[in-house]
């Protein structure tokens, strides 16, 4: 394989990984239906992780064997532990997005229930007629 | 419209912006011909066996950055966690306290044979996962979010009967959750706690033995890699995890009309 190649089409992950953020941002904003808004959060948050574990990629090369930062002999030499540390990817940004996923999970969960609380409390989850129903309510009041 | 059109079209300006500056190098070479000095570092001391005053005892690099080198981090990112899944339990607190009088029968036979053996097989894969994190990828957060897909499969398949039958209770749940937490909290001082106790030294999230203090958690078990005290804090999250999300799975697939109780005399409008 071609290292050029190679380097392209990580060019091109990249990108395709942008225009999934702008996408999903999009989706975020100007869609007024709660769910889609989360289900449009959702992809941003993967997509970032995503983002972050590319980053922590590195460029094969002929002759390199890449690896997961996993050690598998369980009692290294000097030897192992160097080809160790040439073949393995960055473990770094792999630690921050793995708490991260589990985080997300939790925070898509209580966005989850506090749409239910809203859907059967306006029994709606368009922004738009949530926002109308309170403006009558108020003006009512001030009334 | 006007407003999805500006807001579309600005999107796309940055888009190509950001291309153009990537394209141009602006995150310099991609892929990285090589990692950084951190994580070269990181992944050299991680099972470095002549260097033990500096080593995690975990022949995996993941796992010792998250519960050894950044653990501190790891500790409040558990808070977070800790504090979204409290906060969406407190959404529906009352749900807790009706007991649920329910006779689904859940899904046909076929469906529910495949899904105990594929429960086992989940559940086997999360222990191994959790309890392996030092040793294979893998770790209490993953071990725990595959563990909690067990529950959720049983609570369709076999309808919620099945749980109430077998007493897998709300405050059980609960009670399991807040003592894992707890457990997690008090791995990261007990070497705190031990030094005060003999007069050693000892720092809080201290795992093996530093050149200044030299208490440490066992770094082997029958000569098989422990990792000190990162197997604690995977088994510990482990449970943590999978008691949280399979507490609120419960909620969210809790009858309709023991929802909407939660909102049962209060005013129109928040």
């Amino acid at each position: 394989m071609d290292i050029e190649l190679i380097k392209f089409m990580f060019m091109l992950t990249t990108i395709s990984l942008y225009f999934n953020v702008a996408i999903s941002l999009y989706g975020v904003v100007s869609k007024t239906n709660l769910v889609k808004k989360l289900i449009a959060l959702t992809i941003f948050q993967d997509t970032v992780n995503m983002f972050t574990i590319l980053i922590g990629y590195k460029l094969w090369r002929p002759g390199l064997l890449l690896q997961p930062p996993v050690l598998t002999d369980l009692s290294p030499t000097s030897e192992t532990l160097r080809e160790f540390v040439e073949r393995s990817v960055d473990p770094l940004p792999q630690a921050f997005v793995l708490t991260a996923v589990v985080i997300g999970l939790a925070v898509t969960l209580f966005l989850t229930t506090i749409i239910l609380h809203v859907s059967y409390h306006f029994k709606t989850v368009n922004v738009d007629e949530i926002g109308r129903s309170k403006r009558v309510y108020i003006h009512e009041e001030a009334v | 419209m006007l407003r999805d059109l500006v807001f579309a079209s600005l999107l796309i300006i940055i888009i190509l912006a950001l291309t153009y500056l990537t394209y141009s190098g602006g995150l310099g070479d991609l892929p990285p011909r090589d990692v950084r000095v951190i994580a070269s570092n990181y992944l050299n001391l991680t099972y470095n066996q002549g260097i033990t005053w500096l080593w995690a005892a975990s022949p995996e690099a993941v796992t010792a950055i998250v519960w050894d080198y950044r653990g501190l981090d790891t500790l409040f990112e558990t808070v977070v966690f800790y504090g979204a899944i409290l906060a969406a339990l407190t959404l529906f607190r009352s749900v807790s306290k009706v007991p649920e009088f329910v006779s689904s029968a859940g899904l046909s036979l076929v469906v529910k044979r495949v899904t105990a053996i594929v429960t086992l097989a989940i559940l086997a894969v999360a222990a191994s996962t959790a309890l392996h994190g030092h040793l294979t990828p893998g770790g209490g957060f993953q071990g725990g979010a595959i563990a909690s897909v067990a529950p959720l499969l049983l609570l369709v398949v076999f309808g919620k009967q099945f749980f109430i039958e077998r007493r897998i209770s709300y405050s059980k749940l609960l009670t399991i959750r807040n003592a894992s937490l707890a457990l997690l909290g008090f791995t990261s001082v007990a070497l705190l706690i031990l030094g005060f106790l003999t007069g050693f030294q000892a720092y809080i999230f201290q795992n093996q033995a530093k050149i200044v203090s030299t208490l440490s958690y066992p770094p082997y078990l029958l000569d098989v890699p422990l990792g000190g005290s990162l197997f604690f804090f995977n088994l510990f999250e482990f449970l943590a995890v999978a008691s949280g999300f399979t507490l609120v799975f419960t909620i969210l697939l809790s009858r309709d009309e023991t929802l909407r109780k939660e909102l049962e005399g209060e005013e129109l409008g928040y």
